[in-house]
């Protein structure tokens, strides 16, 4: 007796493939995009620094037909994303996706040590950033009313804490539960939310954290490197297509029951 | 996707229907040369061949059959298994202050004891070989994660939940062999496991108001989870259990 059950699985897909990557000039967000122009899609890279543009014209050239824009935009300012967003629209004459990858990694002191604009200054990227854009792209959604996915990239630390990481953990935590207030939100308009959580990544952003673990245990850098690679059970940094293929299959139709989730990419650090 | 699992060899227990069935076929989809394993010897040969695989034929509770299963199987498919799925289980409702001894046994030796006897042989075929990697995927159930008093039933939960647990140790045992071990937590999928719909007008309710996406799922859309986490798109990805439920755990 479920015969009146919608069967049509792609009611929980994404129908077409126009994305909005930010954070998109280098690192996770530049391998996410890479990734998402091989799978077909077309992509707005959105980032703060001016080297998107380099970063899009790049993988334009390599990309068979699909459209690829760079746009400079601070995500923590609320007239930067409505611009940004607005703009992607024009291009890409649609969104379907959006990654929600922007974010710092703030000063590693201890909350005693922390100055309130250093704190903000995290949440403001990391958390309001992350609000702003899905805010933006979701009223594009709802407009268009065919369905979307959106992934917002959390974090190990948002998962559990560590002696230096308030900021940061703090703002990570917010974005997995605004991930599932959004999954709630959206989910009657067939629009997904998910969270990608990565570990230690081989990006600029970690070694920052291992300068700062190399001088607190009074090691060189490699042997600090080497100290965090012995603490994943899988033995090995993770890289920008770890995060880019778990990416690349939500915002996929594969994933169209997958809502409100966090998708832990860490090589068994934290089991959840 | 197509391809994606060229020269994997993939073992699906309880793979005869339902989830089981619809990852198996993904998984012949995408490349690979996949084994069956249940209970029902003529029901599992019937479905292995619509997808073009092995039947082999053994009770995840017994130790001895599921060993030789799992070594016909990998006979049958040229090598070591490196895809483990361990789809077999029961769902069984019965109250805390009505349900057996029996029935509680039962459910934990097919859906907890089963996942790991099918999973240590596959596992020690790898380690035998010396072959490094693999992929474990476990099913798990929303069931794991939250309680419901108007289907109750302690002991599949507690035996999904002991999945998650058994999940997360085989992720930290067997991390140095390169194998990767996950789980996925289905919600209302919609195959002849499912109750929720015994009352039409109910079961539509829970899903207008408990399921964001408001509908069942497909044994398809768990399938292609499990494909996922099974595949090297998944490469850093272990111990984690992942539900694939319209988002009713976000409530």
């Amino acid at each position: 007796m479920v015969g009146h059950v919608s069967r049509d699985r792609r009611q929980g897909g994404v129908s077409g493939n126009r994305a909005i990557v930010t954070g998109a000039a280098r690192g996770l967000g530049e391998a996410v995009a890479s990734r998402l122009i091989a799978d077909g899609w077309h992509v707005a890279l959105v980032d703060v620094v001016d080297e998107v543009e380099t970063t899009a014209a790049g993988l334009a050239a390599t990309a068979r037909g699909a459209t690829v824009v760079g746009i400079v935009a601070d995500v923590s300012r609320e007239d930067d994303v409505e611009r940004a967003v607005t703009r992607a629209v024009d291009v890409l004459g649609g969104l379907d996706a959006l990654v929600n990858n922007a974010g710092i990694g703030g000063s590693d002191t201890h909350v005693v040590d922390t100055s309130l604009g250093a704190f903000r200054r995290v949440l403001d990227v990391n958390l309001v950033g992350s609000f702003l854009v899905a805010r933006a792209v979701a009223t594009v959604l709802l407009a268009q009313g065919s369905g979307g996915a959106i992934v917002n990239l959390g974090s190990i630390l948002g998962q559990r804490g560590e002696a230096g990481s308030a900021a940061y953990s703090a703002s990570k935590a917010g974005v997995a539960l605004l991930t599932q207030t959004l999954a709630l939100e959206l989910g009657p308009h067939a629009i997904r939310v998910n969270t990608v959580a990565p570990g230690n990544m081989a990006t600029e952003m970690h070694w920052e954290y291992v300068r700062d673990l190399a001088a607190q245990m009074g090691v060189g850098f490699d042997d600090a490197r080497d100290h965090v690679r012995r603490s994943v059970p899988l033995g090995r940094h993770g890289i920008g297509e770890d995060i880019a293929g778990a990416v690349a299959w939500l915002v996929s139709d594969d994933a169209s029951y997958v809502t409100g989730q966090t998708i832990g990419v860490n090589g068994g650090v934290v089991l959840s | 996707m197509t391809g994606a699992f060229e020269a994997r060899r993939a073992l699906v227990s309880g793979g005869a229907g339902g989830i089981g069935l619809a990852t198996a076929r993904l998984l012949v989809d995408r490349g690979a040369r996949v084994a069956i394993l249940d209970r029902d010897p003529a029901i599992t040969r019937d479905a292995a061949a619509t997808i073009d695989g092995v039947a082999v034929v053994a009770d995840v509770r017994d130790a001895e059959q599921v060993a030789a299963a799992a070594a016909e199987a990998a006979h049958a498919l040229g090598g070591p298994i490196d895809v483990c799925v361990n789809a077999a289980g029961i769902y069984r409702i019965a109250s805390l202050l009505e349900l057996g001894p029996q029935e509680w046994d039962e459910v934990i030796a097919i859906n907890l004891r089963g996942s790991w006897l099918v999973a240590r042989e596959v596992v020690r075929g790898l380690v035998e070989a010396g072959v490094r990697g693999g992929a474990i995927v476990n099913i798990s159930s929303t069931a794991a994660l939250i309680a419901d008093a108007s289907e109750p039933g302690a002991h599949y939960n507690a035996s999904k939940a002991g999945v998650i647990a058994l999940t997360k140790q085989m992720a930290a045992e067997w991390a140095p062999h390169g194998v990767r071990a996950n789980a996925v937590c289905p919600g209302v999928i919609e195959t002849s496991m499912l109750r929720l719909m015994d009352d039409p007008v109910a079961g539509q309710a829970y899903l207008d108001h408990q399921v964001p996406l408001g509908r069942l799922g497909q044994p398809e859309e768990v399938a292609a989870l499990i494909a996922f986490l099974a595949s090297d798109e998944a490469s850093y990805v272990t111990g984690v259990a992942v539900p694939v439920d319209g988002g009713v755990t976000s409530i």
